[in-house]
Formats: C-alpha cells, structure tokens, sequence
C-alpha cells in the first residue's frame, strides 16, 4: 500500500522581522517564512504561542519572497490584532497553513483582471501582484480616508485607483460601488473581489447588471 | 405555487433511521435525533412569504413510514419537491426521485446539498432531476427559481437564476453559471417556527440538557474558517455569510419569551467570535435572557474564543460548547488544516470549564496516515480530557470521505478509498486503506466511549455536583440516561464492523436503504 510520507507537524514559530504602522489603523507584520509554501492569496492562522486565540490573515507578500507578511487592521478591541502591534524583532508568532482557496485562477492566462478590495482586503491582490509581475490587472481600492492607500507605490502606474469615500484625496472621491458605476469593467473581465460582506454584495450585484459573467466573479470575506 | 420541502424517512435493513449527524453527515441510529435542517427551514418561510402553499414535509420529525409519507406527498400534489442530498443517502434520492415523477410526472424536482451542488450531472444523469442547486444558500436560490418557474410555463427555455444545473426543453443539460457565494443573510426570513413545526425537534437531541430546545437561525453560513479538509463547509468554491447580532438576539428574545424554549443552539459551523461575540452574550444578558432559564450552544473552533469572550459567555448562560478537536497529534490536526496544536486545544479548554462552560467533544478516527502512536495519543488526550472534567461530552466517529471535500478528494486521488458504493459512505464503517488494522480504530472508539463507564469519569461528574449548580444535577440526572443510551447505541454502530478490514468483507454487514 503506497502511504504518504508524513508532513512535518513542527510546531510552527516565526521570528517576527518587522512590525511597520501603515496609515492610521493598519501595520504590516513581517515574519521569518521558514519553509513555509503558499500561493498567492492564501490565508495563515496567526497568534501569539500560547496566547490561546489566533486569527487568519492573508497572505501580503509574493510567493518567491523570502519572508512572510502580513497587513493587519488593528480592529476594535480586538485581541489578536492589538497582540500582534506589539510584537518586537525577534519574538515569535505562532502560524499554521496555508489555507484557502481564493487564488488566481490560471495565472499564466493574460486575461484581463480587476481587483476589487477594501481597506486591509488589499492584501491578496499586492500578494498576487508580488507574484506574477506580468498580470494585466487593475486593482481599486476603497478606502475610507486617504492614508489608509497602503503602499500604492508598489503597483504599476495607471493600474492602481483609490476610492476614499470621507475626505478627499486618492483617485477618486467615493466607493467603490460608485466608481464603478461610471467605470464599468470591460467585456470578459476576471473579478476578485476581497473585503466587507457588504461591499462585496454590492459590488456583486453591479457587476453582475454590468453583464459580468457569474463564472468570472470571485469572492472572499474579511472580518 | 405548491412546494414540498421533503426529507422522505430513510430505513436501513438493520431498522435504522437515517439522521443528521456529525459534521453535518447522515448516520443511522436506532434511537431518533432530529436536527432542524435550519437553512431549508428559512427557505421555506421564505417560499410561503412570498406566497406560495409550502408543505414542510420531514417524514423523519413527522414518524411517518416511507409509504406513508409518499402517499401523503402524492395526495397533496405538490407543483415543485425540495429533497437534500449527502453521499450515503445518494443512490436512495436516485431512486426516490424516479419513483416520484412515476406517481407526481407532473413535479419539478429540486435536489440541494452538497453532494450533488459539486457533481450535478451526476445527479441530473442518474435520475430524473429536473434542477440541481449548486449553491449552499438554499434559500436564496430557492426563492428566485420558484418565482421564475411560476411565471413561465417554458421555463426550461430562459431560466436565469445563477448556480443551477438542469434539465432543458431540449433534455440536456444546462447552466446557468457560477452561484454567488455571499448573501446578505438578514435578507433571508427568521424561521416560521410554526410553518416547520418547531416543537417535533425539541425534544429528541441527545445534546439538550434541558427541554423544549430548538436550533437558532444560523448566524453564519456555513462556517467562518471553512478549511478543514473533511467538512463539507471547505471547498474553494465557498466563503461565508454573517447575521448581524441584533438581528440574531431578536429571534433568541422571541424563542424565549414567546416560545419558552430552554435551549438554543446555533448550528452555523463556527458561531461569532470576537467583538461580535462578546456583543451577543453582552446582549443576551442586557435583554436579560440569562435569567430566563434558557441555556445557549454553539459551535466553535479551538482558538476562536479568548478568556474575556469565554467570561462574558459564561455569565450570559451559555452551556454547551461543540469543539471539533478530531485528533490529538499535530500531524493529523496540520493535515486536515485545523489550523492550532493539541497543546493549544487543551489550554482552550481549561479555559471553558473555568467560566462554567461545558465542552463537547467531536473526535474522528480512521484517517487513511493514522498510525498506532497517533490513535493512542487521541485515545489519551480525549480520556484525559473528560476525567479531569475539561470535556463533559463527546461524540467519536469515522472519519468518512464525503460529498467530495478536498479530504474526499485527496483519498480518490491517492487511490486509498475502499468503498465504489456511495452506501458505504454511512460512517458505520472505515472505507480508506489505513497503515493499521481497521480493529484497532473500532477498539479505539470503544475506549473512549467507555470512559462514561470509568470510576474516575463518574466521582468527577459526583463532584461537579458540590458546585450546587443547576446544570450539573441536569448533567447527572437528565442527561445521564440519555448520554448512555446515546453512547451504547454509538458503541453499536462503530463496533459492528470487526473483523473485517476492507469494505468487500464489511458490506455483508453494512445497512443498505430501504427498497423504494
């Protein structure tokens, strides 16, 4: 009978690198990888060892980088999020994964694609645009004020368009749902949509009156 | 128009019933559990809001015969049937199906669940199914084919509701593409406990301590993480929906007062967890629905919950706690993504048992890498657990690649499934090719039922007893009974199959469904 080789099941402590406040709610949590394996997009379960309570967080950076990272919204009394903030270089994390399914499809298809996210659910499309440099994509970011535009430098010129919908500033003054609206995607258009439940209905059900195919709507909710 | 919503009773030759049961999968058991199926339930208050005749129709609740329930269905001549489907119970549906169009040709037949919503033809091609839904959200789907069925006579010809499979004017197959994966669940109706006649599954839940029970309307769907690789809430074609608290705390104030029920449990497969958590059992006792003697369930993951959250619910009367801890080596836990150590599971449950919590144990055995060393560390971990009282229940099963999770999926690819027959798929037996005898796991499962039977369980439960607490006369007094008839009746079941080891020699004695 032909078994699998056990996996390794050691117990999974990451060296923190960096922890970086970006814009006024969100940090970029940097950590040792290790020999962990992932595709762009996937998710970890993060926590302090022994904290008792860990969280998922997406994957931010790219397949072929060397570390790990991850963007974080400090929630509300949030416990994990608000732990994770005051990690120094060199405590450790507990992570497990990766996880998760929301990945591109077919990445070495030069279809056209658009990025749909809101504040920190940015995060798997810099980790998809990390990873495959030669995407033709769009990404449009809604953000609620303008220094919540988390590292909009790391996307090609033109490809990146902010929605920030209480101040102005960024692209354009408003949501998502708004932009497109006047934007409609074009014909045969992969869309990802990543953020609030109820940004991605809504987003959804326009795109869908937009005549987007069903088949080329991909959804995952953050918190 | 008329719509059934039908779970036609499922008779093993053994004259065992079929149940809903861990994981959401279909057991056979002699004694009845019926589980509120709580989505097909908004579905159908949604269907007679909108104004159609909807006939809740669970043969099972309702202890009819299968005759008995098909001649009723049949005299009420529904325009459209609503059946769920699982694998174990896929080759009866089949049949079922084909047997309901010869005495009701004229019904559109609707297979849900989550078997056939991941291989719809097969379903469409093995029987005369007219439509598949391919979504998890029954519901919604539901209340959009129906409409669109009502008002067109050819719907066959322009059906444009997302996530179907059907059968066309022209016989083949169609779709009408991908289904959309989230709703906004306060769109979908709070259940009509009357329309689905709430109090047939009040009473005969092994897991209530106390009666009437009923199921809330799940708060998420299906469940929060959604990545462990056995449970058919993963899949990459899933994500999750929540329910706003407030809107969950009105219906909780309503069973309540309204209904006096005195437990309710949300079956979503992970509940609420942080702020959103804390806000519900902050609301449970603003609205003062812990006093009303009413203990609150849920399921949960290991890691979800922190002590604050835990305290909070402690005090907002919550009592059962479901944990799926499946296995006691962080091999198997990484394997099927649980995503926490053992370590950290037992932390978790110190955590539980100190804010007056009881946790509920789900444990599988029979993974097809289990090795002797990893069974005996579960074995040893979950008697550990209950004799120091960190659990106060728990239910062991077999882990049964079903409905084509990636776990179903990884043993087609691997070729280590046993079993061609969706019937063996019952989890009254191991179906996979383990590296050890299929004996040692029966014996295993035995073992840890038997702890109910251990000197040192029992003095642990008497001592439960000095903390004067209500709940604890309940466990000993009112759920002892029942727990041992549950436990022998679970000891019957996954026991029966020694001997064998391989799925040719254990379908001698495997249940197969009743003839239709």
């Amino acid at each position: 009978m032909n078994l699998p080789s056990p996996v390794s099941a050691e117990p999974s402590l990451h060296r923190v690198l960096e922890v970086k406040a970006i814009g006024r709610h969100a940090y970029r949590l940097r950590v040792n990888r290790g020999k962990l394996p992932f595709k762009a997009g996937q998710c970890f379960t993060v926590g302090l060892p022994g904290g008792g309570v860990n969280r998922e967080y997406t994957s931010y950076s790219g397949e072929a980088d060397s570390w790990l990272e991850f963007l974080i919204l400090e929630a509300e009394n949030g416990i994990v999020s608000a732990a994770l903030k005051s990690c120094r270089p060199g405590d450790f994390v507990e992570i497990h994964g990766a996880y998760g399914g929301f990945v591109l499809k077919s990445p070495e298809d030069h279809r056209r694609r658009l990025f749909i996210g809101t504040g920190t659910g940015i995060a798997p499309f810099h980790s998809f645009v990390r990873t495959h440099p030669d995407l033709d994509y769009n990404i449009l970011h809604g953000v609620r004020f303008a220094d919540e535009q988390y590292d909009r430098e790391d996307y090609q010129s033109g490809r990146y368009v902010s929605c920030v919908s209480r101040e102005p500033g960024g692209d354009f003054h408003g949501r998502v749902t708004d932009y497109l609206r006047l934007h409609p995607p074009v014909e045969r258009t992969e869309c990802y949509l990543c953020g609030n439940r109820d940004m991605i209905s809504d987003v959804y059900d326009l795109l869908r009156d937009k005549g987007v195919a069903s088949d080329d709507i991909f959804t995952e909710v953050f918190f | 128009m008329k719509v059934a919503i039908s779970y036609p009773p499922i008779v093993n030759n053994l004259g065992q019933k079929a149940m809903v049961s861990q994981n959401r999968n279909v057991q056979y058991f002699k004694e009845p559990t019926y589980l509120l199926p709580v989505v097909h339930a908004q579905a159908a208050t949604w269907l007679r809001d909108l104004g159609h005749d909807v006939l809740w129709d669970d043969g099972n609740a309702q202890l009819k015969t299968f005759d008995r329930w098909l001649s009723d269905l049949t005299a009420w001549n529904p325009d459209v049937i609503v059946l769920e489907s699982t694998t174990p119970v896929m080759k009866f549906y089949w049949r079922t199906v084909d047997r309901l169009k010869e005495v009701l040709p004229r019904a559109i037949v609707v297979m849900t669940g989550y078997h056939s919503m991941r291989a719809p033809e097969e379903t469409l091609n093995n029987s005369k199914t007219d439509v598949v839904l391919r979504s998890n959200h029954v519901d919604f789907v539901l209340s959009k084919l129906v409409p669109s069925i009502a008002a067109k006579k050819d719907w066959r010809l322009d059906l444009k509701v997302d996530g179907l499979s059907f059968r066309g004017a022209d016989g083949r197959i169609h779709s009408t593409g991908d289904f959309r994966r989230v709703e906004r669940l306060e769109n979908s109706p709070l259940i009509d406990r009357d329309l689905i006649r709430w109090k047939n599954y009040a009473y005969e839940n092994g897991n209530y301590l106390q009666t009437p029970g009923t199921y809330a309307t799940s708060v998420i769907r299906d469940c929060m993480f959604g990545k462990c690789t056995f449970c058919r809430y993963n899949g990459p074609e899933l994500t999750f929906s929540m329910m706003p608290v407030e809107r969950s705390l009105n219906e909780y104030e309503t069973l309540v007062r309204k209904f006096k029920a005195r437990e309710i449990f949300d079956d979503s497969g992970v509940w609420y967890r942080g702020a959103d958590a804390r806000r519900f059992a902050q609301g449970i006792i603003d609205r003062g629905l812990h006093k009303e003697d009413c203990y609150y369930g849920i399921n949960t993951r290991f890691e979800y919950l922190d002590d604050e959250t835990l305290k909070l619910m402690g005090k907002a009367n919550f009592r059962f706690i479901l944990l799926g801890l499946e296995a006691a080596d962080d091999e198997t836990l990484e394997r099927l993504n649980k995503g926490y150590l053992a370590e950290n599971a037992m932390r978790n449950l110190e955590q539980m048992t100190k804010h007056g919590l009881h946790p509920h144990l789900t444990v599988m055995v029979g993974y097809y890498w289990q090795t002797a060393e990893q069974l005996q560390k579960t074995v040893d971990m979950v008697k550990g657990a209950m004799i120091k009282g960190l659990a106060r229940t728990l239910q062991v099963t077999i882990c049964t690649p079903l409905d084509f999770t990636p776990y179903h999926n990884e043993c087609l690819q691997k070729g280590v499934l046993l079993a061609q027959d969706y019937d063996d798929h019952d989890m009254s037996k191991i179906i996979v090719k383990t590296p050890i005898s299929h004996d040692r796991y029966y014996d295993a499962v035995r073992e840890m039922y038997s702890i109910a039977f251990s000197p040192r369980f029992i003095l642990r439960q008497l001592r439960f007893l000095l903390s004067f607490r209500k709940r604890d006369w309940q466990f000993l007094f009112t759920y002892g009974w029942r727990a041992v008839r549950r436990v022998r009746q679970h000891m019957f079941n996954l026991t029966r199959n020694r001997g064998s080891n391989g799925c040719d020699a254990v379908k001698e004695t495997a249940p197969t469904t009743e003839s239709v």
